[in-house]
C-alpha cells in the first residue's frame, strides 16, 4: 500500500462499532484503514525488534501514513491486548489523534459465522471476515463440512494459509470477530473437538500461551511466526494435514 | 532406467539408486560425479522395495551436499534443502518431515506407540505413532545450533574422535547454543578434556532431543547420529533407543 492522498481514519483490533459510525459520520470523505495488516512501511524503529509483528505494523504504519490519518481509533480492551494500550499513548504521545475504545460487553447478541464454515479458500475467510469490520458485505456462501480446523488472529503472513485446503474451518479471535464477540474468550477457546487444529498466534503476543494449550488439550498442532512462515513451519503444517 | 532418490541435508546428501538390471546404470546421472565409489555406503545388489511392495536391486551414496549440489543429477523425488531444482519435471518433492513419517511407516514394524526422531546437521524433527496411526509432530527448524554440524565441528576444533567418546553422566544445557559453547570452553579451562567437555555437550544434546520430542519411553532414532555411540548412550539415560540409521527419510519417498 502506498501512502495516498486520501484521507484515512486508522483502526486496529475490533474498535466499538458505535464508535466507529460516529467518526465515520464526522470524516465522510475519509477511508478506513486497518494498520493491523503488513503495508510493508518503513521500519520506524519506535518498538524493539523482538516484538509482537502486528503491534511494529502498527506502529510503523501510522508513522508511514502520519500526514493522511486524521484520527486513529485505537482498540485497548481485551478485544486487542495490553500492547493495544500502550501503542494507543505512544501515538497520541507522538501527536497523534486517538480515540480509545473497548468492545468487551456484548449480552446474548451473536452473529451467526457463515464466513468461518465456508467453502472459501481459508485466506480469503480471513480477509472477508476482517473487511466485514470496516464494510458490511453481505456474501452467499455454502457450509462445508470441517475437515481441519484454523485457530488465531489473522496472521501477519497470510501466505502460508494457502497451505490449508477449503475446508478449514476458522476459530479463535477471528471467529469471535465474526461473531461480533472479540474479548468473548469462551468462544475464542471453542474449537470443535477431532477436527485436525493448527492452533496459530505471532511470536511474542499473549495468545501464544492460549494457542500452545488449547494444541495440547486438542491435539492439534501449535505453531508460532514472528514475520514470514519459515520453510520448517510450512512443512509442519503441510505434514500435519497430510497425516492428519 | 534406474530411479534416483534424495535425501539432500545441509551438510551431507544421502542418494539411493533403484533399478531392475545392472544395465540400467550405464546411463545413470550419478556417473557425471568424480569418483563415485568412494561415496558408496552399500553393498550393491542389495533388495529394496517401495510401498506397493515392488521390488528393485539399489545402491547408495553419502556425498558431501557441496559435492552433489554441484553435480548435474536428475532425481525422481527428493527431499532435504537445495534440492528442488535438481527434480524431473515429473518427479515429486516431498517435505522432510513427511519423509519421515512415510519411511518409518515403510521400516518400523511396531508403530504402537512409537516416537521416531531425526537429527541432521542444523535441526531436530520427530513424529510420533499411537496404534499404527500418526499422532504428533514438530520441528525445531529455528534454533539448531545444537545438532550434528556443531559436533562436527566442535570435534575437529578439539582434534576430538567423536567414534571414542564415551557417555558422560554430566551434561552441558544445549538450551542456548553459544551458552553452551562458552561451558565447554569452561570445562576444558578447568583441565577437563576435550573428550569429556564434548561427550557432556552431547549428552545436553541428548537431553533437549528428548524434551523436544515430548519425553518418549522409546525412540527410534534415523540420522547422523545414529554413528555415534555417545549420543545413543547419551539418549539412553532417558528412554529406550533403536537406532535407524541415516536413509529413514528417502524410504519415505518411494
Amino acid at each position: 500500500m502506498s501512502a495516498s492522498d486520501k484521507k484515512l481514519i486508522g483502526i486496529w483490533g475490533y474498535p466499538e462499532p458505535s464508535v466507529m459510525e460516529e467518526i465515520r459520520k464526522k470524516y465522510p470523505q475519509n477511508r478506513f484503514i486497518d494498520l493491523d495488516i503488513n503495508y510493508n512501511s518503513p521500519e520506524s524503529g519506535i518498538l524493539p525488534d523482538a516484538y509482537c509483528r502486528i503491534m511494529k505494523n502498527i506502529i510503523d504504519n501510522a508513522a508511514a501514513f502520519q500526514q493522511n490519518l486524521d484520527v486513529i481509533i485505537a482498540s485497548v480492551g481485551r478485544e486487542k491486548c495490553d500492547s493495544g494500550w500502550f501503542a494507543a499513548n505512544i501515538l497520541r504521545d507522538m501527536g497523534f489523534k486517538v480515540i480509545e475504545t473497548r468492545f468487551e460487553e456484548y449480552g446474548d447478541k451473536f452473529r451467526e459465522t457463515p464466513i468461518s464454515k465456508s467453502s472459501l479458500p481459508l485466506k480469503d475467510k480471513i480477509n472477508r471476515i476482517m473487511d466485514n469490520l470496516i464494510e458490511k458485505q453481505d456474501l452467499k456462501l455454502s457450509e462445508v463440512p470441517a475437515e481441519f480446523g484454523f485457530w488465531g488472529v489473522p496472521p501477519n503472513d497470510p501466505d502460508f494459509l494457502d497451505i490449508f485446503p477449503d475446508n478449514t474451518h476458522v476459530y479463535g479471535w477471528t471467529r469471535c470477530v465474526e461473531a461480533g464477540r472479540p474479548a468473548d474468550i469462551e468462544l475464542e477457546m471453542y474449537v470443535d473437538e477431532g477436527i485436525p487444529t493448527v492452533f496459530f498466534a505471532q511470536t511474542f503476543c499473549a495468545k501464544m500461551q492460549l494457542a500452545k494449550y488449547l494444541a495440547q488439550k486438542y491435539n492439534g498442532i501449535y505453531i508460532d511466526v514472528d514475520d514470514t512462515a519459515s520453510n520448517s513451519v510450512k512443512a509442519k503444517i503441510e505434514a500435519f494435514i497430510k497425516l492428519g | 532406467m534406474s530411479k534416483l532418490y534424495a535425501d539432500a541435508g545441509t551438510t551431507w546428501s544421502k542418494v539411493l539408486e533403484l533399478y531392475k538390471d545392472e544395465k540400467d546404470l550405464k546411463t545413470s546421472s550419478l556417473l557425471k560425479i568424480d569418483n563415485l565409489s568412494a561415496y558408496s555406503v552399500s553393498e550393491n545388489k542389495k533388495e529394496y522395495s517401495d510401498r506397493q511392495g515392488n521390488t528393485f536391486k539399489g545402491r547408495s551414496f553419502l556425498l558431501p551436499t557441496k559435492i552433489f549440489s554441484s553435480a548435474d543429477v536428475n532425481l525422481d523425488a527428493a527431499t532435504g534443502h537445495m534440492v528442488k531444482q535438481k527434480i524431473n519435471p515429473d518427479g515429486k518433492y516431498q517435505n522432510e518431515i513427511i519423509s519421515l513419517a512415510f519411511g518409518a511407516q515403510k521400516k518400523v514394524k511396531d508403530l504402537e506407540n512409537a516416537t521416531i526422531i531425526d537429527i541432521g546437521s542444523r535441526d531436530l524433527k520427530w513424529v510420533k505413532f499411537e496404534n499404527n496411526k500418526y499422532r504428533d509432530l514438530d520441528w525445531n527448524g529455528n534454533c539448531g545450533s545444537a545438532t550434528g554440524a556443531t559436533v562436527e565441528m566442535l570435534c575437529k576444533f578439539y582434534n576430538v574422535n567423536p567414534q571414542k567418546l564415551t557417555a558422560q553422566q554430566e551434561k552441558i544445557s544445549v538450551t542456548c547454543g553459544v551458552f553452551a559453547m562458552e561451558k565447554i570452553m569452561d570445562n576444558i579451562a578447568s583441565d577437563i578434556s576435550a573428550e569429556i567437555a564434548v561427550a557432556r555437550y552431547i549428552h545436553g544434546i541428548a537431553y533437549n532431543t528428548w524434551v523436544f520430542a515430548k519425553k518418549p519411553e522409546k525412540v527410534y532414532l534415523s540420522g547422523g547420529f545414529c554413528l555415534n555411540s555417545c549420543f545413543i548412550e547419551s539418549l539412553g539415560f532417558y528412554c529406550e533407543v533403536t537406532p535407524l540409521g541415516r536413509f529413514i527419510l528417502i524410504e519415505g519417498l518411494y
